[in-house]
């Protein structure tokens, strides 16, 4: 008994796939381009977090615990200290820094290496993969004053080998090293130096400093006291953290990007399953006869909403699967390709590779046939549901299809989307944000056949004293009275139209913003910078002066920057001093307008001014007092205003240079601008300081060339959402063709009485493309309304939840006239392709009943 | 007025439906043409509205032979001479009743005057403004009469338009598409199994291998 | 456990690792760095207790403790302790607190025939921070919390506790030091500057603890020291050596080794016997001769060591017997080097005479450094 039904549901399952055979594949590759661009998309953030922290954990290595300093750098003497500390079984210093390359010089943002100086007898026991492998197995030339240790990338990098000698610069010198070996350990893509720490101590300007000391404990110590005690015992200048504490700090880096990659794919993946909803319920109005009969003939209820579940669940399972593989094989491509951070730059200085995880691949299979089966539920429900007299008698379809709509449904989803606008960021993650877009988009989507049904009535009655033309009339005849039928074709297009309008008046405003900003903070004609020197800025006071004594410049700022930890859980937020008009910061800051005028400030503490992330992720407000450790000690400043910030999503804060050197005594500083004199061309001003005695060291830019490049980088960041996009277009447009030779199935006698009482082929392909061409129209004049709306929440709510910034609305119209244009054409264009049979010879005989 | 001449037509090398049929229908006729199943009356009933071409010989329509006109031609020749009663209506269900009738005016670009006298005539008076799932089957074939009718064509083909009507129903709308072809001074050509369906007409053809034969009528009302 | 993992991958020195290192500088990358240390010279006369201390101007130097324990229960064990300070090389003139300069190394073997092969743990540092160091003036070697302490009063105190095991023992001179060779000049090789500055401390009464087990049990027993300390030790074609100083139960004590030639033939030898009165007498190299007896194959290195050596010093032969075979000192999984160091008995004409210990080096081939 069992085995005939399933015999049964397999004859039917197979009979509909093999007649209605191109909807069903595009279903399943619906699914598959939704499933598959999850996965990958985890795959590929998944992989390059891994292979970050894992490239992170080879460099602090196996530690119960690290001891850090709220500065980069701390006095060594804390080492003995630690190494005598009661419970501490090893204590291992590291000084970790990076040194400009300056035959990379010409690449920007891409010419420093990262050192590490480390004791190599402390280091075999916490982090062995950083011991440096000589030729000739000669141990002590670890411990050489010129010996360097390269991993394989940085020599690849370098263009070096074992024996060569290499070049780097300290502040305004260039020290000469030799590589005496490699980092056979260090991950494949990893760029890294090795060298014993006295030596980097002294030729890199680090005497008496180190970036951290990882201890670890002797057995039996409890590890939550010990860190306890120890963080008392060091004071508020340190911090004392775990391994997993490290991996937080990691993860949170990246956190919101990846976090918005995924929702995104999430919300492809739910375009999907709008598809196979409408492919369902499309499919099952086509075989209500059919359901019917069966129903008729003693099939359950039960068996048969089982019955359309399980087609549903066998095109999860396929589509999933194919998603799964092709999700794999995108994420090896992408990452191969693009990097693993998509060409965004969070990722720096790794190579990760893709790691098939049997979980996640669990997971997102589950989600996809999930989706699947959401989709199909409700058609089967309906289909279970319909009285079989009822449903044998023709012309019910439109009625029965009425039933899926829920104008009440779909206004409760918009309120409630209206209302998660307004609730803060979980765990600053702006997960009400999205569930925001997600509801309007439902929303939308549910309220398409009344939003239709009322335009097209309104055409209708517009076009109704004219009183011309058969094919006009029959068109808007059928939008206006067969809405849930039409509009079950606009779902897709809808869904991916407003994503992509979304998406390109959120990028749009904020290249514009991002433009603007780099205006306002590159107000100079020239930067010009020098490496670091220990824990000094390049340019010593000589220098300084040597700079700004040359005649072809009207002003020269300097600026000192520095990275300080406020929080060890978050990563180091920037410090800059520099020269600020306290009466008008907005003339070197690009501020927001939350600013105190200066005659407000309090008397006796120093000002600074802070991005907007410091006031997210540290509750800094104008007008609050704040302590920071600046120098040796921590001191007390209030804040005097918020500027706009897209450079560093983990925090800012400026104060003015001469404060800076009056708590520190430090005169160095890191960057100068230069603004040139009249008549001064740039390359004259560069010839001038390249003839400077520390000139070649100079790391000259023009502002208008980091302009470009800023602008290059952050559109190679937004690579990866036009992919997105265009994915949810193709996933759009497959749900056009679907519905579309659906409904062509399905009105196949309509067409076939309209050839007989004497409509041309034409004029029903015209009657196809105006219908589709129409619906689009519509479907986009509505998508792009949620488009606009979910850009709104994108600007104003998910971005400055994840990224703490703030940007302009700018809308891109040219583009998105394009965009629409594209989509209507492709969509009439699908709608024609999907309606061919329409004009088939078969159609004429699709009237008679007896065959 | 319509003239068929020694028609041949076969679906497959072994499936010949009509071989070396000839017939004439004179203007103001209206016949029934009834047969066995798959003896060839739909055939027959597509060739002659010029959805299906014959093998060989001719459908001539007021000397126009049909079968060699193209597609659009003859879509134009039927939009204006023909109309058409289904027997499952086919009436279009996001249209109105009134823009249901009104199909063919549109068609042929002319004025939609006589769309209430038509609903009038078929008993349907005052509901044009109704969907077609307000109505019953008997009152949905009365709309497709209507629409048969309203461009006042030279031929109505029915294809077993009471199939989906109980009897006293079937009777109705029987008596009232005579009684609109005549009305409207059209022929008309009935395909059907029913004997009282048949029994409406002015005579009835009997399709068989042999062609169509007149059958002794055996009782008219 | 941690801790004896520490040194993994350093394939670092070891006793013979070390001495063999500074014959491959020799040899080849340091040949210019010599020129940096200070050459060991007859003319030099040692002097006390300044001596005792380091000599931070030659390349190596080592305070060596060998000897024989006897427990409470009347078991035999066996104790090495050597502390090493080797100059780098490197770093003459880095400023930095973390500059390797030198390098403190200490290793400790413990053998116990109940457990029928060495125990062992080495401990590697720069000296630096007062956390690893050799100090002048009179011996002080710290690495890490491994301490080795000469008193005033001249008694030796050491502390060493590894993972497993540990030593904690105090040794009191009970004769005067023995300098070796021409007042301390002790030449290894053909070549004048092939020599070191040596002396030793026989018959060194100890008493103490050695921790095993978590459990501490009381010791004493006699032991032997050696403090030399050299620039240029080995001859270049040497393949290594075998050393043998034991305290004889007369009272006197007899020091002697032979370098091995690469041909395996004796390319240098040394021996001196000192009686209880304090008379010395030196043998010359052709007056010394080592020959195998019985020969044991390792079973983890497949190293063949002669456990069983006759020692011909002039007229007189003595047998060197170990207190068990598998006294060999492995540390490929940590610094790489591999040698017999062996408690030993050693008799004359078949009559016990002695205690003491043996060392076998270059007998595994090729030498990990």
């Amino acid at each position: 008994m069992q085995m005939k039904t399933a015999s049964l549901s397999r004859w039917l399952i197979f009979g509909e796939w093999r007649a209605h055979i191109v909807q069903w594949l595009a279903v399943t590759l619906a699914i598959a381009l939704g499933v598959a661009l999850g996965f990958s998309i985890h795959l590929i953030n998944t992989a390059a977090l891994n292979e970050f922290s894992a490239a992170s954990k080879s460099l602090s290595g196996q530690s119960d615990l690290q001891v850090h300093s709220n500065q980069p750098f701390f006095d060594e003497l804390l080492f003995p200290k630690l190494v005598r500390h009661q419970g501490v079984e090893l204590a291992n210093p590291v000084l970790e820094f990076d040194v400009v390359v300056p035959e990379k010089l010409d690449s920007r943002n891409d010419h420093k290496l990262k050192v590490m100086g480390i004791d190599m007898f402390r280091a075999t026991a916490i982090s062995p993969d950083l011991l440096g492998v000589t030729e000739s197995g000669e141990q002590l030339d670890r411990l050489a004053d010129d010996a360097i240790f390269l991993s394989p990338a940085a020599m690849e990098w370098l263009q070096v080998e074992q024996g060569d000698a290499l070049q780097l610069n300290v502040g305004v010198q260039t020290i000469t090293l030799r590589v005496a070996g490699g980092l056979v350990r260090a991950r494949a893509g990893q760029r890294l130096a090795v060298m014993d720490i006295g030596v980097a101590q002294w030729r890199f300007g680090y005497l008496g400093l180190l970036s951290r000391i990882e201890l670890k404990l002797s057995p039996g110590v409890n590890l939550e006291s010990f860190k306890a005690d120890l963080d008392k015992a060091l004071g508020e200048q340190f911090f004392v953290t775990e391994a997993a504490d490290q991996e937080t700090r990691v993860a949170n880096m990246s956190r919101a990007y990846r976090v918005n990659l995924n929702m995104l794919a999430l919300v492809a993946l739910f375009t999907g399953a709008f598809l196979v909803f409408s492919t369902q319920a499309l499919s099952i109005f086509r075989r209500r006869h059919q359901f019917a009969l069966l129903r008729v003939l003693g099939m359950t209820r039960r068996q048969l909403l089982r019955q359309v579940m399980q087609e549903g669940a066998v095109l999860g399972v396929i589509g999933s699967l194919l998603g799964l593989a092709l999700g794999y094989a995108v994420a090896a491509m992408a990452v191969h390709f693009l990097g693993g951070d998509l060409g965004s730059s969070f990722f720096p200085g790794i190579q990760p590779s893709i790691y098939l995880s049997p979980l996640a691949a669990t997971i997102f299979f589950v989600i996809g046939v999930g989706v699947t089966l959401l989709g199909s539920i409700v058609p089967a429900w309906e289909a279970a549901q319909a009285k079989p007299a009822a449903a044998l008698k023709s012309g019910g379809e439109e009625m029965a299809i009425r039933k899926l709509s829920f104008p009440w449904f779909a206004m409760a989803c918009l309120t409630l989307a209206l209302i998660f606008t307004q609730l803060p960021a979980v765990s600053e993650l702006p997960i009400f944000g999205y569930l925001a877009i997600v509801l309007l988009l439902v929303g939308g989507i549910a309220l398409m056949p009344r939003f239709s049904a009322w335009f097209f009535s309104f055409l209708l009655r517009a076009k109704g004293s004219v009183d011309s033309g058969a094919v006009s009339t029959l068109v808007l005849a059928r939008l206006a009275n067969a809405p849930h039928q039409a509009s079950i074709a606009l779902g897709g297009v809808l869904a991916s139209f407003s994503l992509m309008v979304a998406m390109a008046i959120m990028v749009t405003s904020f290249r514009v913003s991002v433009d603007d900003w780099l205006g306002q903070v590159l107000p100079a004609d020239l930067y010009v910078r020098a490496a670091t020197s220990g824990h000094q800025g390049g340019f010593q006071l000589n220098e300084q002066k040597a700079v700004a004594d040359l005649a072809g410049f009207t002003r020269a700022d300097f600026f000192r920057s520095q990275q300080l930890i406020l929080d060890p859980e978050r990563p180091e937020i920037t410090l800059i001093a520099r020269p600020i008009d306290t009466s008008d910061p907005s003339t070197t800051i690009p501020m927001t307008d939350d600013l105190m005028a200066s005659e407000l400030w309090p008397r006796g503490v120093m000002p600074i001014w802070v991005s907007e992330a410091m006031v997210d992720l540290y509750g800094y407000r104008v007008g609050k007092l704040v302590t920071l450790p600046i120098g040796d000690k921590t001191h007390e400043f209030f804040v005097a205003g918020v500027w706009r910030d897209y450079g560093r999503q983990f925090g800012a804060v400026q104060m003015q240079l001469s404060d800076y050197q009056v708590l520190t005594e430090d005169m160095s500083s890191n960057t100068v601008a230069l603004w040139l004199r009249d008549g001064v061309t740039a390359s004259q001003a560069e010839r001038m300081l390249r003839q400077l005695s520390f000139g070649s060291v100079l790391e000259i830019s023009h502002s208008g060339d980091i302009r470009t490049l800023s602008l290059q980088i952050f559109d190679r960041s937004f690579m990866v959402t036009y992919l997105l996009e265009i994915v949810a277009v193709i996933i759009g447009l497959l749900g056009v063709a679907t519905s579309f030779s659906a409904q062509t199935l399905a009105r196949i006698k309509e067409f076939g009485m309209l050839r007989h009482i004497g409509v041309m082929r034409r004029q029903i392909l015209v009657m196809l493309a105006a219908e589709g061409g129409l619906l689009t129209t519509l479907g986009m004049m509505l998508g792009f309304m949620l488009g606009w709306a979910i850009s709104l929440i994108l600007i104003f709510i998910v971005n400055p939840q994840s990224f703490h910034w703030t940007m302009q609305l700018h809308l891109p119209w040219g583009s998105l006239f394009v965009i629409a244009a594209v989509m209507l054409v492709s969509a009439a264009t699908t709608a024609l392709i999907a309606g061919r049979h329409a004009v088939s010879g078969g159609v004429v005989r699709a009237v008679r009943e007896d065959w | 007025m319509l003239e068929l001449r020694h028609i041949n037509k076969a679906y497959a090398a072994d499936r010949q439906v009509l071989l070396d049929l000839s017939y004439t229908l004179q203007a103001g006729d209206y016949v029934a043409v009834m047969g066995d199943s798959g003896v060839g009356k739909s055939t027959l009933l597509n060739l002659i509205a010029g959805l299906d071409t014959p093998d060989s010989g001719e459908v001539l329509i007021d000397g126009v032979a049909i079968s060699s006109l193209d597609d659009n031609a003859a879509t134009k020749l039927r939009r204006q001479h023909f109309g058409f009663v289904f027997q499952a209506f086919h009436v279009l269900p996001h249209l109105t009743l009134s823009q249901n009738i009104a199909l063919p005016l549109l068609l042929n670009d002319a004025p939609l005057e006589r769309v209430e006298q038509m609903l009038a005539e078929v008993g349907l008076a005052g509901r044009g403004h109704h969907f077609p799932r307000q109505l019953s089957g008997g009152e949905l074939q009365r709309v497709a009469i209507a629409r048969a009718l309203i461009h006042q064509p030279k031929l109505v083909l029915a294809d077993e338009p009471t199939g989906n009507l109980d009897p006293e129903t079937a009777h109705d709308v029987l008596k009232l598409m005579r009684k609109e072809i005549k009305a409207n001074g059209s022929s008309g050509l009935i395909v059907t199994h029913s004997h009282a369906a048949a029994a409406t007409a002015d005579y009835i053809l009997n399709l068989t291998k042999d062609g169509l034969q007149p059958v002794v009528q055996e009782g008219h009302n | 456990m941690r801790r004896t993992k520490q040194n993994q991958s350093i394939c670092l020195f070891s006793l013979i690792g070390m001495i063999f290192l500074v014959s491959s500088l020799l040899s080849s990358i340091a040949f210019a760095e010599t020129t940096k240390f200070k050459t060991v010279v007859p003319e030099y006369e040692l002097s006390f207790p300044q001596d005792y201390g380091a000599h931070d101007g030659y390349r190596i130097e080592w305070w060596y403790i060998t000897g024989w324990l006897e427990t409470e229960e009347e078991k035999t064990l066996g104790f090495q302790v050597t502390f090493f300070r080797y100059a780098t090389g490197h770093n003459e003139e880095n400023p930095s607190r973390f500059a390797a300069r030198h390098l403190i190394i200490a290793h400790l073997a413990l053998s116990d025939p109940a457990v029928g092969k060495l125990i062992h743990e080495e401990r590697t540092a720069r000296e630096g921070f007062e956390l690893a160091y050799a100090k002048h003036g009179n011996t002080d070697v710290k690495v890490e919390d491994w301490t080795l302490v000469r008193e005033e009063d001249g008694r030796y105190q050491v502390d060493m506790q590894g993972e497993d095991f540990g030593l904690r023992l105090s040794l009191t001179p009970t004769q005067m030091m023995f300098l070796q060779d021409k007042n301390g000049f002790s030449r290894k090789g053909p070549k004048p500057e092939q020599a070191s500055y040596y002396y030793s401390e026989p018959h060194l009464n100890v008493s103490g603890t050695v921790v095993r087990h978590n459990q501490s049990i009381l010791v004493n027993g006699r032991a032997w020291l050696d403090h030399e300390w050299s620039s240029e030790y080995l001859d270049p074609n040497a393949d290594g050596w075998d050393w043998v100083g034991a305290n004889l139960d007369d009272g006197s004590s007899l020091m002697a080794f032979q370098i091995r030639g690469k041909d395996g033939g004796k390319r240098w030898a040394y021996a001196a016997l000192r009686d209880a009165s304090g008379k010395i007498k030196i043998f010359e190299p052709e007056q010394v001769d080592f020959t195998p007896i019985r020969t044991w194959q390792s079973p983890h290195t497949d190293a063949v060591y002669p456990v069983v050596m006759r020692i011909r010093t002039d007229e007189v032969t003595w047998l060197l017997e170990p207190m068990f075979d598998d006294q060999e000192l492995d540390s490929q999984q940590s610094t790489g080097a591999v040698y017999w160091e062996g408690a030993v008995t050693l008799s004359k004409d078949g009559q016990p005479a002695g205690r003491g210990y043996l060392e076998l080096t270059g007998y595994v081939r090729p030498l990990e450094m």
